[in-house]
């Protein structure tokens, strides 16, 4: 929770990225080494603009391309500069920047880059230890590389849509966000930070060919196991099993509904002592004897009247007392929460200051979300926010590349700057 | 060589930490999986070789305890933990999962300062403070609590509760938090010299994992409707999933942008002999043909591209949307995904020696391929206590008569 205090360094102080990313796969990537502590600086294009500026909602009104919740949300603590990668003196530019920093990050569809004249060989042509990530939906070979994702296509290619749902539904739930958008862009952090680490021992570079669907096939390891080693397919055994567990076997295992519209508790007894101690709570102590409850296997045979009894008895109750009433007997229980829950009335994220009140130039005081990982030595941080278009340019071009007043008002007008 | 080559991480992890242990030892390190006696309680998790359980039989445990070694240790006696804190002394990073104030073995923080150079890992549900710190929880009860089941299930299926799904995504999630917080740490070691101890909750990381429901709810308090296949949003939107000839499903939300790839995508579904209405002179306009604002344009389109799906079949309509620049995609299980020969060219499949049981077994392999320090898969999953006597006699020096007596009493295997 403690946010950076004056005089501790975050953990990636020093390290620099070019951040080409856009949408939500690569800037949930560059959002995590930024609260980290690295220069994230995004290059933008103002003919070709990340959407992700324009997504709703426009907090008091204000119009994009600075004011967007999505944007601030996914792109704070970075900075942005704006180049047309397109033009000669751009592309010369970026190459210039690329020998000042640590890190590439993109993703974009595979070819882009290579078309621009920044593929690996070509980048390290500039910096020798630069370290490339390319996050893309296919990775940069394979007959498909040229194909194209996004998150839902993506998740729905990897299996992990199938394995989301209700077994009599005719299609699966799947996710209701871009899962894997975060998970590749979390995934590429991880390797980028093992890059950095084995840089430093050994002053090499490398190239992270990232594909988002094998990000998410990594993932179904034991449904995938089973095909491999038993041969059978996912869909034999009644998948995908809602809200069930198949695996570890486990009953109760379901949600319930409580008072109120469209609220759910899930109850999950992963053992015989958990499932005691429901009995206990619940006002039916009976179940815990009744022979289609007492043991696991007889519960699984009969779960279908066991979700059905306990949902008769937790509907109408208060979801968030009932919690506690089964956590104060240890039974896993918890709420569904969506994000409206988790900013105003989860007490464990108040706790712990998961949002805080930052300063935006543009849009004012807003909320921000919690960093994930709690260093004891070198805190992470919140501290800036998304960045208002080319916010950076005379720090990047001036300050860091060296380039005169004047050079800097050339490229301006020659839509290299741009 | 791996990127954690040489670094040695003591993963005391139940099944919370198990894929952060994984993702470590893929990168290189050598991961002990230190387990009680009588084995990790992953080894009694589902699908079983055959369907005959038993803890050398979990195909859970084969996928997340690869490339691991197996020191079958009880922490809770007091020659277990002595023995714990001389290997913790050698070791460059510890991963453990126990809740604050539900009997731990060890205090994470003593044990940092105990070992300065250190990086220990809590990787919890909650965290080491608040409220809920010490709450009882399971994989479920993170994605519910943690917001991402809040925005999964059906708009379609009245009176259906949000879904979780399936898998155990909760500790996937937060464990490439705990991998990047390791890395991390190792990093800013070689400068600093020092470790430190890193808290990381679950339940946190599940709140960064909610896309656009975490910008709505920070500024506007606005909960999302969720709905079937696609988005959760403020507002309904059209369905994504469309079933096709062969009984599959294909999802089209990834519509051309481009002008010319529209047309390819038109001339490709026209060649068919269908899809008359979408050669419309709107439908030309990006904005007209853009998903989620319930547009009369859009229903037009997506009707005669439903008629398109439901004639034909899956891996044509796919290649073909693709070839003209759309990002459809089939909804496939995984089974289904090792039949594409992408994936196999990309080298993503692996295969793994089980060499007691004469079989080869073909994993899920690198969620990265990094180009000079390749993620490696590692061996196959370690026997309970396989290497026990390894780790106690070759790394600590105890004699055989010592481990025999340390096995009889129960506190090794």
């Amino acid at each position: 929770m403690t946010d950076s205090e004056p005089n501790t360094k975050p953990p990636l102080d020093g390290v620099r990225v070019v951040d080409f990313t856009w949408i939500v796969a690569g800037p949930t990537c560059t959002r995590l080494l930024g609260d980290l502590g690295a220069e994230v600086i995004r290059v933008e294009n103002e003919q070709t603009l990340d959407s992700i500026r324009f997504g709703r909602p426009h907090p008091n009104g204000f119009d994009p391309p600075d004011s967007g919740a999505m944007f601030n949300w996914l792109d704070r603590n970075k900075r942005s500069i704006t180049v047309n990668a397109r033009h000669p003196d751009g592309l010369d530019l970026i190459k210039r920047l690329i020998r000042v920093s640590d890190v590439v990050v993109e993703n974009y569809s595979s070819r882009i880059l290579e078309n621009w004249g920044l593929s690996f060989e070509e980048q390290r042509a500039e910096n020798p230890q630069i370290i490339y990530v390319s996050l893309s939906g296919f990775g940069h070979s394979g007959p498909q590389r040229d194909y194209s994702t996004w998150g839902p296509t993506a998740q729905a290619l990897s299996g992990l849509t199938a394995m989301s749902g209700l077994p009599e539904a005719p299609e699966p739930a799947g996710w209701g966000y871009s899962y894997l958008d975060h998970m590749a862009g979390f995934t590429a952090a991880a390797a980028i930070t093992a890059a950095l680490k084995h840089r430093r021992e050994t002053g090499q570079g490398q190239w992270i060919d990232l594909s988002q669907v094998e990000t998410g096939m990594a993932l179904t390891g034991s449904a995938t196991l089973d095909f491999t080693v038993n041969g059978r397919r996912y869909r034999e055994t009644g998948n995908p099993p809602g809200n069930r567990s198949v695996w570890p076997q486990a009953a109760p295992h379901n949600t319930y509904p409580t008072a109120g519209d469209d609220n759910w508790i899930m109850i999950t007894c992963t053992s015989d002592a958990e499932w005691e101690a429901f009995c206990e709570v619940s006002d039916h102590p009976h179940w815990r004897t009744d022979r289609r409850f007492a043991t696991l296997p007889a519960r699984l045979r009969h779960e279908d009247e066991l979700d059905e009894q306990i949902g008769s008895w937790t509907a109408g109750q208060d979801g968030r007392a009932l919690m506690q009433r089964l956590q104060a007997a240890d039974v896993p229980a918890g709420v569904v929460q969506n994000g409206v829950d988790l900013v105003v009335s989860d007490p464990q994220m108040k706790a712990r200051e998961w949002t805080v009140t930052r300063d935006h130039p543009v849009i004012g005081e807003h909320l921000t979300d919690g960093l994930q990982i709690h260093f004891s030595r070198t805190p992470a941080h919140r501290d800036r926010p998304g960045p208002p278009l080319g916010e950076a340019n005379q720090y990047v071009f001036g300050e860091l590349l060296g380039l005169s007043d004047e050079r800097i008002a050339e490229l301006q007008m020659n839509g290299a700057m741009g | 060589m791996g990127a954690l080559d040489g670094l040695s991480v003591l993963d005391c992890s139940d099944p919370r930490g198990h894929f952060a242990g994984k993702l470590l030892a893929g990168l290189g390190a050598d991961a002990i999986k230190v387990e009680p006696p009588g084995g990790d309680i992953g080894r009694s998790y589902g699908p079983f070789l055959d369907d005959q359980p038993g803890p050398e039989r979990s195909l859970y445990w084969w996928h997340y305890a690869a490339g691991k070694r197996s020191l079958a240790l009880d922490l809770h006696s007091a020659d277990g933990i002595e023995l714990f804190l001389q290997l913790a002394g050698d070791a460059d990073v510890v991963l453990e999962t126990s809740q604050p104030g539900r009997g731990r073995p060890f205090d994470p923080l003593a044990l940092s300062d105990y070992c300065p150079e250190l990086v220990v890992l809590s990787l919890t549900p909650f965290g080491q403070t608040g409220p809920w710190r010490d709450h009882a929880w399971s994989d479920a009860v993170g994605l519910a609590l943690g917001g991402p089941m809040g925005s999964c299930g059906y708009d379609n299926i009245p009176g259906t509760p949000p879904i979780r799904p399936t898998e155990h995504h909760a500790a996937h999630i937060s464990g490439y938090f705990a991998a990047t917080a390791a890395c991390t740490a190792l990093y800013e070691r070689q400068e600093s010299g020092l470790g430190q101890h890193i808290d990381i909750a679950m339940h946190e990381c599940m709140g960064f994992t909610i896309e656009s429901s975490a910008p709505w709810a920070l500024y506007e308090q606005h909960p999302l409707i969720r709905q079937a296949g696609r988005h959760a949003g403020p507002q309904p939107t059209e369905p994504w999933q469309y079933p096709t000839a062969d009984g599959r499903l294909i999802n089209i939300f990834g519509m051309p942008r481009s002008e010319a790839s529209w047309l390819a995508l038109v001339a490709f579904i026209q060649e068919h002999g269908m899809g008359q209405n979408l050669s419309e002179l709107e439908l030309l306009d990006g904005r007209k043909r853009q998903l989620g604002l319930q547009q009369p344009s859009v229903a037009v389109m997506l009707q005669d591209i439903a008629e398109f799906i439901a004639a034909h079949e899956a891996e044509e309509i796919y290649a073909g949307a693709q070839a003209a620049g759309a990002a459809w995609s089939i909804i496939r299980t995984p089974d289904e995904c090792l039949a594409d020969e992408h994936w196999h060219a990309r080298g993503f499949f692996v295969d793994v020696e089980h060499e007691e049981r004469d079989l080869t077994v073909t994993f899920p392999g690198a969620p990265y391929i990094l180009s000079e320090t390749p993620w490696t898969h590692g061996r196959r999953a370690p026997l309970l206590g396989e290497h026990t006597r390894e780790i106690l006699c070759g790394q600590l020096g105890l004699s055989d008569e010592e481990l025999g007596a340390l096995i009889a009493a129960g506190v090794a295997q």
